[in-house]
């Protein structure tokens, strides 16, 4: 692996050094794309990524039963025809709950990746851009979150923002009928969403003002502002494209931790409540029982462990393809 | 070193205060109220009127019609003391909770750790002297990709393999002092939390002492590899290892909260859960504090342990 790696980068250091454009080009991005797709790790994190979203975006359709359904006849039995993956203690099928599972732990990882993002692209801008004072604030602000494990504060924010939240759009609901508030379950989402955005942004917040202040000491920036280029066109231009890379290899560690997080507070019965389905309140409802019905808690357990491995193996493998300079720099 | 004790402390100090900040402006957010809990005891025997009278008169005894500031001082006035509440689930004193769970999920913690850096800093020197070779690529891709897979995961996992399905061992439950074989599985299951951090500093670590000239002497000398690894290499390659500490802390932390009630532990992580599973407010700040103060106690530690270990570092 090491050797094919090698190879390629001495290819493409090849390719500037003969330097005429005449030269066979591949762009970065076909170039990464092929790296990535040479790496046997992140392909199977690829195929496991694959995977996932598609049982998010048609897990309900593929779902042989819906996720509240019970089978009262079967309750609690082993894998069969009639339901893959089994039954749960009440007669729940265990493969349609592990795919509506899916779509609710993309649903949270998306949405707190999303908004996480966004918070901590304006507090890493702020941090690079608004000078020593703004720095240091922003330091500071990031330190104090990371100070607190982000389980335990996530949990804390959710438990606490909750019950305000639900009883607000009870309330809106009681008095203006809006009807997105008569039913107040995607509230819970919204509540989980809050608490890991809150306890994630810092880690964006961080790698952009890095970014900014590495990229910024480059020649060809100082070639651009020397010619008179404007900050902002800089910025867009110059800082984006070459951030990018590290940017998505950490979005997509984070969307495994956003998953395993969200699994997290739903295991503690602060995120997901029953009957909605989460791999975490699945693997809690049946921990008390894995000696004696250890299927209920296995496959939950395996699909989150095959699902993070899965996306970790492709950040890896996103690592190496985008950023070959820093391989394997640890 | 006076100084930079005084500096680390002002930046731990004001970290810890915003930390108490938060947490009681959640609490106040949240939708718990002592005092309805307080009513509870007078149901039935109060008619409505009354009622709203009693609750308007304990709120002013207590204080808790005052101001935001003026609260938030008296709380932390009773935190100095010592005072974290009664629980809304048993009415136990929140401190007494903890302390008396403490010691157990510090002896366990401790253990993990130990058994991180056993583990860790001889597979991350391995990964570092077989740079780009598939045993580097196996320890730090096996270690990198087991980082977020969750205690509640690979605990009941391991219970199955090992118990049913190898059926080498009883269903450990329960604590009996640390030096059962019973705790084994736990502290496993701790330590893999923090492993992958110690293994890919030590690597780092390693790496960047290898290329050093006295190890490059060393070698042209003769001495046998191990050698040169533990005399030469280890001795400095170990000393960034100790900047993962507060790492270490919080992944005993976390992992504790998910194992104790699984392993039927009774430990600080198992009084947090029961805290969150119950909305039992005056538990969750408990924890959340005392976790805060251990994070921050461990970096603070290794801020002011480090200059010693490393005189590179300047004191200023």
């Amino acid at each position: 692996m090491s050797e094919s790696s090698e190879r390629v980068s001495n290819e493409s250091l090849g390719e500037v050094l003969a330097g005429d454009g005449a030269l066979r080009t591949r762009s970065l991005w076909k170039d990464a794309i092929g790296r990535l797709l040479r790496n046997r790790l992140s392909i199977i994190g690829l195929i496991i990524t694959v995977l996932l979203l598609i049982s998010a975006l048609f897990g309900p359709y593929i779902a042989p039963y819906s996720y509240t359904e019970q089978d009262l006849l079967n309750v609690a039995k082993m894998p069969s025809p009639d339901h893959w993956l089994g039954t749960d203690e009440i007669g729940r099928d265990l493969f349609s709950r592990v795919l509506w599972g899916a779509r609710t732990a993309t649903l949270v990882a998306i949405f707190t990746t999303f908004i996480s993002v966004i918070i901590g692209v304006i507090v890493g801008a702020i941090a690079g851009y608004g000078g020593a004072l703004a720095d240091n604030i922003t330091g500071r602000i990031i330190d104090i979150v990371m100070s607190v494990p982000g389980l335990l504060l996530a949990a804390l924010i959710a438990v606490s923002i909750k019950e305000p939240v639900v009883s607000w759009a009870e309330n809106v609901y009681d008095t203006t009928g809006f009807p997105l508030f008569a039913d107040t379950t995607w509230l819970d989402l919204l509540v989980v969403f809050g608490g890991l955005a809150f306890v994630s942004w810092p880690g964006y917040a961080r790698l952009i003002r890095g970014q900014i202040f590495s990229l910024r000491e480059e020649q060809y920036i100082e070639a651009a502002k020397s010619v008179g280029v404007s900050e902002l066109k800089i910025a867009l231009r110059h800082l984006l494209p070459n951030a990018i890379g590290p940017v998505i290899v950490t979005l997509t560690f984070s969307f495994s931790s956003a998953m395993v997080l969200e699994s997290s507070l739903s295991y503690l019965g602060i995120g997901v409540q029953p009957p909605q389905a989460s791999w975490g309140n699945m693997i809690a409802s049946n921990i008390g029982s894995w000696s004696y019905r250890p299927w209920l808690v296995a496959v939950p357990a395996l699909t989150l462990a095959f699902v993070t491995l899965g996306i970790n193996f492709l950040g890896d493998g996103l690592n190496d393809a985008l950023n070959p300079r820093s391989k394997r720099s640890i | 070193m006076f100084i930079y004790t005084l500096k680390r402390l002002a930046v731990a100090v004001p970290t810890f205060i915003a930390v108490l900040l938060i947490t009681f402006t959640l609490t106040v957010i949240s939708p718990f109220d002592p005092v309805a809990m307080m009513m509870t005891q007078f149901e039935g025997t109060l008619d409505t009127l009354a009622k709203e009278e009693v609750i308007e008169r304990i709120r002013d005894q207590y204080g808790l019609n005052d101001s935001y500031w003026v609260q938030f001082t008296r709380w932390i006035g009773r935190l100095m003391q010592g005072d974290l509440g009664i629980s809304i689930n048993g009415q136990r004193n929140v401190l007494r909770m903890i302390v008396k769970t403490f010691p157990i999920s510090f002896q366990l913690g401790l253990a993990g750790a130990v058994v991180t850096t056993i583990l860790g800093i001889p597979l991350g020197c391995i990964a570092a002297l077989k740079q780009n070779t598939w045993l580097d690529y196996t320890i730090v891709g096996g270690t990198l990709g087991f980082r977020t897979v969750p205690v509640f995961v690979l605990a009941p996992l391991l219970l199955v393999l090992f118990v049913l399905v190898l059926d080498i061992m009883r269903v450990p439950r329960g604590w009996d002092g640390l030096f059962q074989s019973k705790v084994l599985l736990p502290v496993f299951i701790l330590a893999l939390g923090p492993l992958p951090v110690v293994v890919r500093q030590t690597r780092a670590a390693v790496l960047e002492v290898f290329s050093m000239d006295y190890v490059r002497t060393a070698k042209m000398k003769g001495l046998h590899m191990w050698r040169i690894i533990i005399r030469h290499i280890l001795r400095n390659a170990l000393i960034p290892v100790v900047t993962t500490l507060g790492f270490i802390a919080e992944g005993l932390i976390v992992g504790s909260i998910f194992l104790d009630s699984i392993f039927a532990i009774p430990g600080f992580g198992g009084v947090a859960e029961a805290g969150f599973r119950g909305f039992d407010y005056p538990v969750i700040m408990g924890v959340t504090m005392v976790s805060a103060v251990m994070i921050i106690l461990t970096n603070l530690i290794v801020d002011l342990v480090y200059p010693f270990l490393d005189p590179r570092i300047k004191i200023e």
